[in-house]
């Protein structure tokens, strides 16, 4: 009977169809759960080398662990790689994070009083929190970190002042009047 | 639309009221998100609805693109849609969205400024304006921290997170389930393993039987006779089984009405009946066999498997 054959045809190409489905779901599981454990080794601090081909969520593990050892410089290619990238959260958490790493960085000068140095670096890190917010404007932590830099940058003189507010003969002061900083000043 | 409050400022040029060069223009309504509470990196949706009187449509090419206004305001978008000409007037809808990044040290007022727009109609031009609009944007931090911990505490960071597996494991298992459907589906289809038993097949058995049962040495047809008998019943049992009862020659019409597909071999069943009247109640074995040889029910045996099996 023609039904009968046509059911049985039909049952053999959904087995065949799920068991190819199911192969093809093991093997990304498999090539996930190694990168898992790449990203979960670069978190508990093995350097290991990344390449262009791998998913972003394994290149924002290596710029993470780059950019928790101050090495930002060979950080930036990866940000620029998944800035470009499809994945709009873990290109918001690069230019997040490696925008606190900068304005980290910045702070250890400002504590030296090595002020030069660190007026790029905010000016950079502003400029990634820009980045952030623009693709994602509710971002609460770049809003906040953002506020910091901006108030830092207004606050130094002889530069471009933007979001200046102030009178530039009040900059110095308020600058001295923040509380923490600069540190181990008289 | 949605969870802030719209503040309707209305620009309504009266048509009669004003010099000619506005005559074209019937209003501009804007509608505003709410104009206060606004904290750095917000985005800012203003809605202009244009109307202007039909003849004259708003010049695409005086849409301002998007790009960095000034220092803290840039337009991220403008859409603009036409609603097409209504009673004579010409419909828009504008929207223009901001994102500020000014980083106030208290509530201040600013002002998006004016968007000039322009309405054609063949050589002529009209100026259309976009009004201005003013908010308050509010700090995020006090000016002097007083909270515990160094002033400048920056948030944290966001921390790598492993790549999600649920989606996978959880498709991996759908997929499984799914073969293991279709796997037990096609044994029971098949008739395998268990299977076997509970869709027993009469018709399957009789098509085994039958060949043994024939087999004879050849010169001796009183013994063929009986076998051939014998083979005969084996069939019929397997359409009693097949009915769960007698089927006699009369009950042919129903049982054909109740197990359609073996109407495919209707003309041999007819035959088969005839040639067991012949044996069994008419005594003339000879003529059975005559009118259905032995090769043909073995035949006719398997052609019955096949149609019980749904494969003929």
């Amino acid at each position: 009977m023609r039904t009968r054959r046509l059911a049985l045809t039909a049952t053999f190409a959904l087995l065949v169809a799920s068991l190819l489905a199911a192969a093809w779901l093991a093997a990304r599981l498999f090539v996930v759960e190694r990168d898992n454990g790449l990203i979960a080794s670069l978190a508990a601090g093995h350097d290991l080398a990344i390449s262009a081909e791998d998913p972003p969520a394994l290149l924002f593990a290596r710029l993470h662990f780059l950019i928790t050892r101050d090495r930002l410089d060979e950080a930036q290619p990866l940000l620029n790689r998944l800035a470009a990238g499809e994945d709009r959260d873990l290109a918001v958490a690069a230019l997040y994070d490696i925008a606190n790493a900068r304005l980290r960085v910045a702070f250890n000068h400002l504590e030296s009083n090595r002020i030069d140095p660190a007026i790029p670096l905010v000016r950079l890190a502003k400029d990634n929190y820009r980045r952030a917010l623009v693709l994602a404007p509710g971002f609460w932590d770049g809003k906040y970190n953002l506020d910091i830099a901006m108030r830092l940058v207004r606050d130094f003189p002889q530069i471009d002042l933007e979001g200046e507010e102030l009178p530039p003969d009040a900059v110095k002061k308020l600058w001295t009047d923040l509380p923490g900083l600069p540190r181990g000043l008289p | 639309m949605g969870w802030r409050a719209r503040i309707l400022a209305t620009l309504v040029l009266l048509v009669l009221t004003v010099s000619p060069a506005l005559a074209q223009l019937r209003a501009v309504e804007l509608y505003a998100p709410r104009a206060f509470g606004h904290v750095i990196g917000d985005t800012l949706t203003l809605t202009a609805e244009i109307a202007l009187d039909a003849p004259f449509v708003l010049d695409p090419a005086s849409l301002p693109p998007p790009r960095a206004l000034n220092y803290w305001l840039d337009l991220r978008e403008a859409r603009l849609e036409d609603h097409g000409v209504r009673d004579g007037v010409h419909r828009y809808t504008l929207d223009l969205v901001y994102q500020t990044f000014y980083a106030p040290l208290e509530p201040r007022r600013l002002t998006i400024p004016a968007v000039a727009l322009f309405a054609i109609e063949g050589e002529r031009r009209v100026p259309v304006e976009v009004p201005a609009w003013s908010f308050l944007m509010s700090p995020l931090r006090e000016i002097v921290a007083t909270g515990p911990g160094p002033a400048m505490q920056l948030r944290p960071d966001i921390a790598p997170r492993p790549l999600p597996t649920t989606p996978l494991i959880r498709g991996l298992a759908l997929a499984l389930g799914v073969a293991l459907l279709a796997l037990l589906l096609l044994a029971w289809q098949m008739g395998w393993g268990p299977f076997g038993r509970r869709c027993s097949r009469p018709f399957a058995r009789a098509a085994r039987a039958i060949p043994s049962t024939l087999a004879t040495a050849p010169g001796d047809p009183t013994l063929a006779a009986s076998r051939y008998a014998r083979a005969l019943q084996a069939l019929h049992r397997a359409f009693d089984a097949t009915d769960g009862k007698g089927v006699f020659a009369e009950d042919l019409p129903g049982f054909f009405e109740r197990h359609a597909a073996f109407r495919a071999a209707e003309a041999e069943v007819r035959r088969l009946f005839e040639a067991s009247r012949r044996a069994f109640f008419g005594a003339d074995p000879a003529g059975a066999q005559r009118e259905l040889p032995p090769e043909e029910l073995v035949a006719l045996s398997r052609r019955l498997r096949a149609v019980e099996r749904g494969t003929a």
